[in-house]
């Protein structure tokens, strides 16, 4: 019989050592917890330990965790640059999503030999893109707040809405229950601005969180809902933070706080769970078909993304730059295959296979655009030779406020 | 002779000697002295915004509090010290500040923070040496 204890001491220990790794290398906690979690559950598989393998517990606090990186997600957009770059960031950001959907789809079920739903999966976790290795890569260089990098990233956006919906949509029951669903999450998401802006101002700040515990009910019931409707909990998540994304822009403790609940309990049991599940011998024995998969999405990404940026006039080097960018991608993916995984969609083998060319496609074309075609250099010297002071008004201000 | 001195400063006991060596050089050549804090080790391939943001937020306070002790000392010292944070790769924002900012001097501690990667891969200052645009005082 499990004993919860232990179980728990190990997979938060695994957490503990994968944030002393993601510190002293500087790699994001995400792939370092991928990774440990690959390494744990595939040597408990070897030496027979259950220990690594998810269990119900497990299994609900990683879907909580990526229901609530999702609307994080969504609450990231900045509305008003968004506004701002509607066309552009609409267009390129729909061609980002559809041109490797439908081509990553057509190599697993023509070429692969995928069946038909385990190639929608195939299609839907290699088209994301990576805002967050986006937003990672454009801080090095101030490159976040220039007009080209607010553009790559509304684009961003735009490209995981479309992730997020053709994973909500595509395998849903087309019955009552889904009308139910959209009908509700309509009214929530029309009335939900309004009720949380009175909620944060009623009873922020008490130590009880009433705030945050109101965001976690929205998020479970409309998750509920959708699951019932064999959606997905991930798609009124995303556009639950993209509705009340404004708020947060005025409410950073709110945020940090939020951070604190997600990366310290719930995002590692999602991450370390993705990386257990992905089977070292089926990488082994499906090597050509995960290069195939990589490959597949940066082509689709290059011929949808690079001619559209040309059609937007965007120069040379910034069209490679972006390009690269938009080819990027890492939690959608994840959350994606997982799900495939989860509903019985893909196979462990299909889902070790994709899982890695996700994570290849947070690597490789973050590497080749930060190389060969990062654009002129943004910002200037004299900006920032200013004062810093190290208190807690300047620990709370984020630069990009 | 230097107008324009550059100390990379990471709070170690080597850019403390740097340091030292910046504000008595500023002083007797009358330049004017910056110090420049790599901040090293933001997360790449980030999971979300969020967790880019955080590690930011710490890096300016950490950052910060180590630029606002350089700037105390050498306000004791009578030398006006102005102060540059950047996120990146330590030898090449040191190498890309001096081109940008036209400095004609960069100090560099002998041993920064990272004494075991050092050994392995070379320190920070010898990279800076081979690389900089001006003249690179690497001080013990």
């Amino acid at each position: 019989m499990e004993q919860v204890w232990y179980t728990a001491a190990a997979w938060i220990g695994l957490a503990f050592l994968a944030s002393l790794i993601s510190i002293r290398l500087g790699i994001s906690i995400a792939l370092i917890e991928i990774f440990l979690g690959f390494v744990a559950g595939n040597l408990g598989s070897y030496f027979g330990s259950t220990i690594f393998q998810p269990n119900a517990w497990i299994n609900f606090l990683a879907g909580f965790g990526s229901v609530v990186l999702t609307f994080l997600a969504g609450a990231e957009i900045e509305p008003e640059t968004f506004r701002k770059q509607l066309i552009p960031s609409l267009t390129i950001g729909t061609i980002a999503f559809l041109s490797p959907f439908l081509g990553c789809a057509a190599y697993a079920y023509y070429l692969a030999g995928w069946n038909p739903q385990a190639a929608w999966i195939a299609g839907i976790a290699l088209s994301t893109t990576s805002m967050a290795v986006v937003y990672a890569v454009m801080v090095e260089t101030g490159l976040n707040e220039t007009e080209l990098g607010k553009l790559i990233l509304a684009a961003c956006f735009v490209n995981d809405l479309g992730t997020v919906l053709a994973l909500g949509l595509i395998f849903a029951n087309y019955n009552y229950w889904l009308l139910i669903f959209i009908a509700v999450t309509t009214v929530a998401l029309i009335l939900l601005p309004a009720v949380s802006r009175q909620v944060f101002a009623r009873w922020s700040g008490r130590v009880s969180e009433p705030e945050i515990k109101f965001l976690f009910l929205v998020l479970c019931g409309l998750g509920g809902l959708a699951v019932t409707a064999r959606s997905e909990a991930v798609l009124p998540a995303y556009i639950f933070g993209m509705v009340v994304a404004g708020l947060f822009v005025h409410n950073k403790i709110l945020m940090l706080r939020m951070r604190s609940i997600v990366f310290a309990l719930l995002t590692p049991f999602f991450f370390l769970k993705a990386g257990t599940l992905v089977s070292l011998p089926a990488l082994i024995a499906g090597f050509g078909v995960l290069l195939a998969l990589f490959w597949s999405k940066m082509i689709t990404k290059v011929l949808g993304v690079w001619p559209t940026c040309r059609w937007f006039n965007m120069p040379a080097r910034e069209t490679n730059y972006t390009t690269c960018m938009m080819s990027t991608g890492l939690t959608f993916g994840s959350i994606s295959a997982l799900y495939g995984l989860t509903y019985g969609y893909v196979t462990q083998a299909q889902y070790s296979l994709l899982v890695t060319a996700v994570i290849g496609s947070a690597v490789i074309p973050t590497l080749i655009g930060q190389i060969w075609f990062y654009p002129t250099q943004a910002g200037s010297l004299d900006r920032e030779l200013r004062q810093y002071v190290g208190t807690i008004e300047h620990f709370l201000h984020i630069p990009e406020e | 002779m230097y107008k324009k001195i550059l100390v990379a400063y990471d709070g170690s006991e080597g850019a403390n000697k740097a340091l030292e060596a910046g504000i008595n050089l500023a002083k007797i050549h009358g330049a004017e002295l910056v110090a420049l804090s790599v901040q090293e080790g933001l997360p790449r391939f980030a999971s979300t915004i969020d967790e880019v943001q955080e590690e930011k937020a710490y890096a300016n306070q950490h950052y910060g509090k180590l630029l606002e002790k350089a700037r105390a000392r050498a306000q004791e010292a009578g030398v006006e010290l102005k102060t540059i944070m950047r996120p990146g790769h330590p030898a090449k924002t040191i190498v890309q500040v001096a081109k940008e900012g036209k400095f004609d001097l960069v100090l560099v501690g002998h041993t920064g923070l990272s004494e075991v990667w050092a050994a392995f891969l070379g320190t920070t200052a010898e990279k800076v040496s081979r690389h900089a645009p001006c003249s690179v005082l690497i001080v013990r």
